[in-house]
């Protein structure tokens, strides 16, 4: 009680943060481009299979696994942008950047749209308009 | 008669004494309570801290840990407790261990790693600028994600934990140890905002 007291009155009135802003106020959208980047390689994977695939398993077995894998990827490309679009960027990002809702729509899409598509040309889509986040990102750093 | 005008003087000692203590404290010092952990063990949350205004001195700017405002666009400007680890002039290899000028610092207060994300590669700092780190590497936002600091922007340093009593005492920097070989100043060059890469060596 005494103690308590005591805090209570020499207890500074400022407050200084050895902090840490989890995830680290770490925010980069190179995440985001690899694992799209996996995604893109995956889809190319799957159409060179007969190539790409071991001795000891099928066709239909090494694409399963590509499209296994994919799908992970492209859920983690939706993670990665998510916490850009709702934890990084403030509303005068937005104001600078008018696109940046419609850009952020597109890209988690197109990250939804890489779990159907087989195809190297959406996954090189979705790295597109990552790369335009990307350059958005790094302009409001040096702001 | 003789009382009264002793106990007298002793109140304008007091009030006098008293008034200087208020103007020190508000101009040469302030107090902090610490919040986060990513200066433990050094420093652990709910710490009372006196800490001089300013930067450190000159040339023992090493080591101290310092208060400065929070310098990121999208931060609130509140308060950061980092240590200096760069001084100015000196080349920082930031990876797992931190290389100053080509010789790897020994620090027995860091503790954790860096995590990929943050930026890691050389920062070599301007003049007047400073490199500050939590000691709980794995969890600290610092010169990793903000840049250097310039010696402006140091509001205080530490120098005394008065709370909790069990662990108060002077908070002194630890002498710098390098390990390994290379030019001990560097000719300074320009700090290079990190690319898009940084993150991923």
């Amino acid at each position: 009680m005494i103690r308590n007291a005591i805090e209570r009155l020499i207890r500074p009135t400022e407050t200084a943060y050895a902090h840490c802003d989890l995830p680290c106020g770490v925010y980069d959208p190179a995440q985001a481009r690899i694992e799209a980047e996996s995604v893109k390689a995956v889809q190319e994977r799957y159409q060179k299979a007969d190539s790409m695939k071991s001795a000891a398993e099928t066709v239909e077995d090494y694409r399963s696994r590509c499209l296994s894998i994919k799908e992970e990827r492209a859920n983690m490309v939706k993670e990665h942008l998510w916490v850009l679009w709702t934890d990084y960027f403030k509303p005068p990002h937005v104001e600078k950047y008018p696109q940046l809702h419609q850009l952020f729509w597109d890209a988690t899409k197109e990250a939804g749209l890489s779990k159907k598509s087989q195809d190297p040309a959406q996954g090189e889509k979705l790295l597109g308009l990552i790369k335009q986040i990307d350059t958005i990102f790094w302009e409001t750093k040096k702001a | 008669m003789m009382m009264q005008r002793l106990w007298l003087a002793l109140g304008a000692l007091a009030a006098a004494a008293v008034s200087i203590l208020a103007v020190v404290l508000r101009r040469g010092v302030m107090r902090v309570e610490v919040a986060g952990e990513s200066m433990t063990p050094a420093l652990e949350p709910g710490d009372f801290l006196i800490l001089r205004r300013g930067a450190p001195p000159a040339g023992a700017e090493y080591g101290q840990i310092v208060a400065l405002h929070d310098p990121r666009p999208e931060g609130d400007g509140r308060l950061l407790l980092k240590r200096v680890v760069g001084q100015p002039g000196e080349a920082l290899r930031v990876g797992g261990s931190l290389q100053v000028n080509g010789r790897v610092l020994i620090e027995p207060y860091a503790h954790g790693d860096t995590p990929t994300e943050q930026h890691r590669g050389i920062n070599r700092l301007e003049a007047g600028t400073y490199f500050v780190l939590g000691d709980h590497r794995g969890a600290s936002t610092d010169s990793r994600d903000f840049g250097p600091v310039a010696r402006e922007a140091i509001a205080g340093f530490a120098v005394l934990r008065y709370w909790p009593v069990a662990r108060a005492g002077w908070l002194r920097p630890p002498v710098r140890r390098l390990l390994g070989v290379g030019p001990e100043v560097p000719q300074p060059l320009v700090w290079q905002t990190p690319s898009p890469d940084a993150g991923n060596p």
